[in-house]
């Protein structure tokens, strides 16, 4: 029951930030949306008990992704008259949503039709590091150098060019 | 606690991204429906990793945090060089590979 409470209330959280991401002007108001929805990821994956994944979830992208958007937004410093001119912006946002609700009931119901109940006990963090370790070698490995090639493409992106 | 409600907030909160996508032009906000896609994935991957008490959708969700990461400091590095080259965030005003007289 406190489970079920504590799911609604961070759910209904993540819902308005959502919410708020796609409707606000200002930028900035959106990013704190999107601080507020990945927070609200990390206490979902805490509810199913996944610990390693609410910490990374935590560390990754509120410590770090949320906070390089906010730079980013901060450093770019639009103002309000070179924010794009959207008249027809809620219109557009109820007809793509009429659009998009049939998909979202069929990702729904295909999902849903698995099972109905957590009957397993769940595993701890050691049986996902021996899994990473054992079997995702090659990927972790391949992410990793990803991670650095994505790292040096951001510098030479974003660098000014003095040329 | 069922697995529905995790399935239905993850469907919901795709939809929202997907939304986002379509019908706003803020480049800013295309970038952050993107990671909210890829975020709603992750708990979808952590649902079925609870439901199937199988670890491998955990390190799955975990190397698309890493993804995510990588995404994102490409995408920022892009749209300040966009924003330093025309002085705009605005997906519309960057259409130089359309056909001519197709703006």
């Amino acid at each position: 029951m406190l489970e079920t409470s504590i799911f609604i209330i961070l759910s209904l959280f993540m819902l308005g930030g959502s919410i708020a991401i796609i409707t606000n002007k200002q930028t900035v108001f959106s990013v704190f949306g999107f601080l507020i929805v990945m927070i609200g990821f990390g206490g979902m994956f805490a509810l199913l008990d996944n610990r390693f994944l609410a910490l990374a979830q935590i560390m990754v992208s509120v410590g770090a992704v949320v906070v390089l958007s906010m730079l980013a937004v901060l450093s770019v410093n639009a103002q309000e008259k070179n924010l794009p001119n959207e008249p027809y912006k809620y219109r557009w946002i109820v007809f793509s949503s009429i659009l998009v609700l049939p998909f979202t009931y069929l990702i729904y119901k295909t999902l849903s039709s698995l099972a109905k109940e957590f009957t397993t006990n769940g595993f701890t963090s050691k049986d996902i590091g021996s899994e990473l370790f054992n079997s995702w070698v090659l990927p972790f490995e391949i992410v990793s150098i990803l991670l650095l090639t994505a790292m040096i493409g951001a510098i030479v992106i974003a660098r000014k060019d003095n040329s | 606690m069922n697995p529905d409600m995790f399935f239905l907030l993850a469907s919901v909160l795709f939809s929202i991204g997907l939304v986002g996508i379509i019908s706003r032009r803020n480049l800013f906000i295309v970038y952050i429906s993107i990671e909210l896609m890829l975020s709603s994935i992750n708990l979808i991957l952590a649902t079925l990793s609870k439901l199937s008490n199988d670890p491998a959708g955990s390190v799955m969700a975990l190397i698309i945090i890493a993804v995510i990461a990588a995404e994102a400091a490409l995408f920022l590095a892009i749209i300040i060089h966009l924003n330093r080259l025309k002085r705009s965030i605005d997906s519309d005003d960057f259409k130089e590979l359309a056909q001519k007289g197709d703006s």
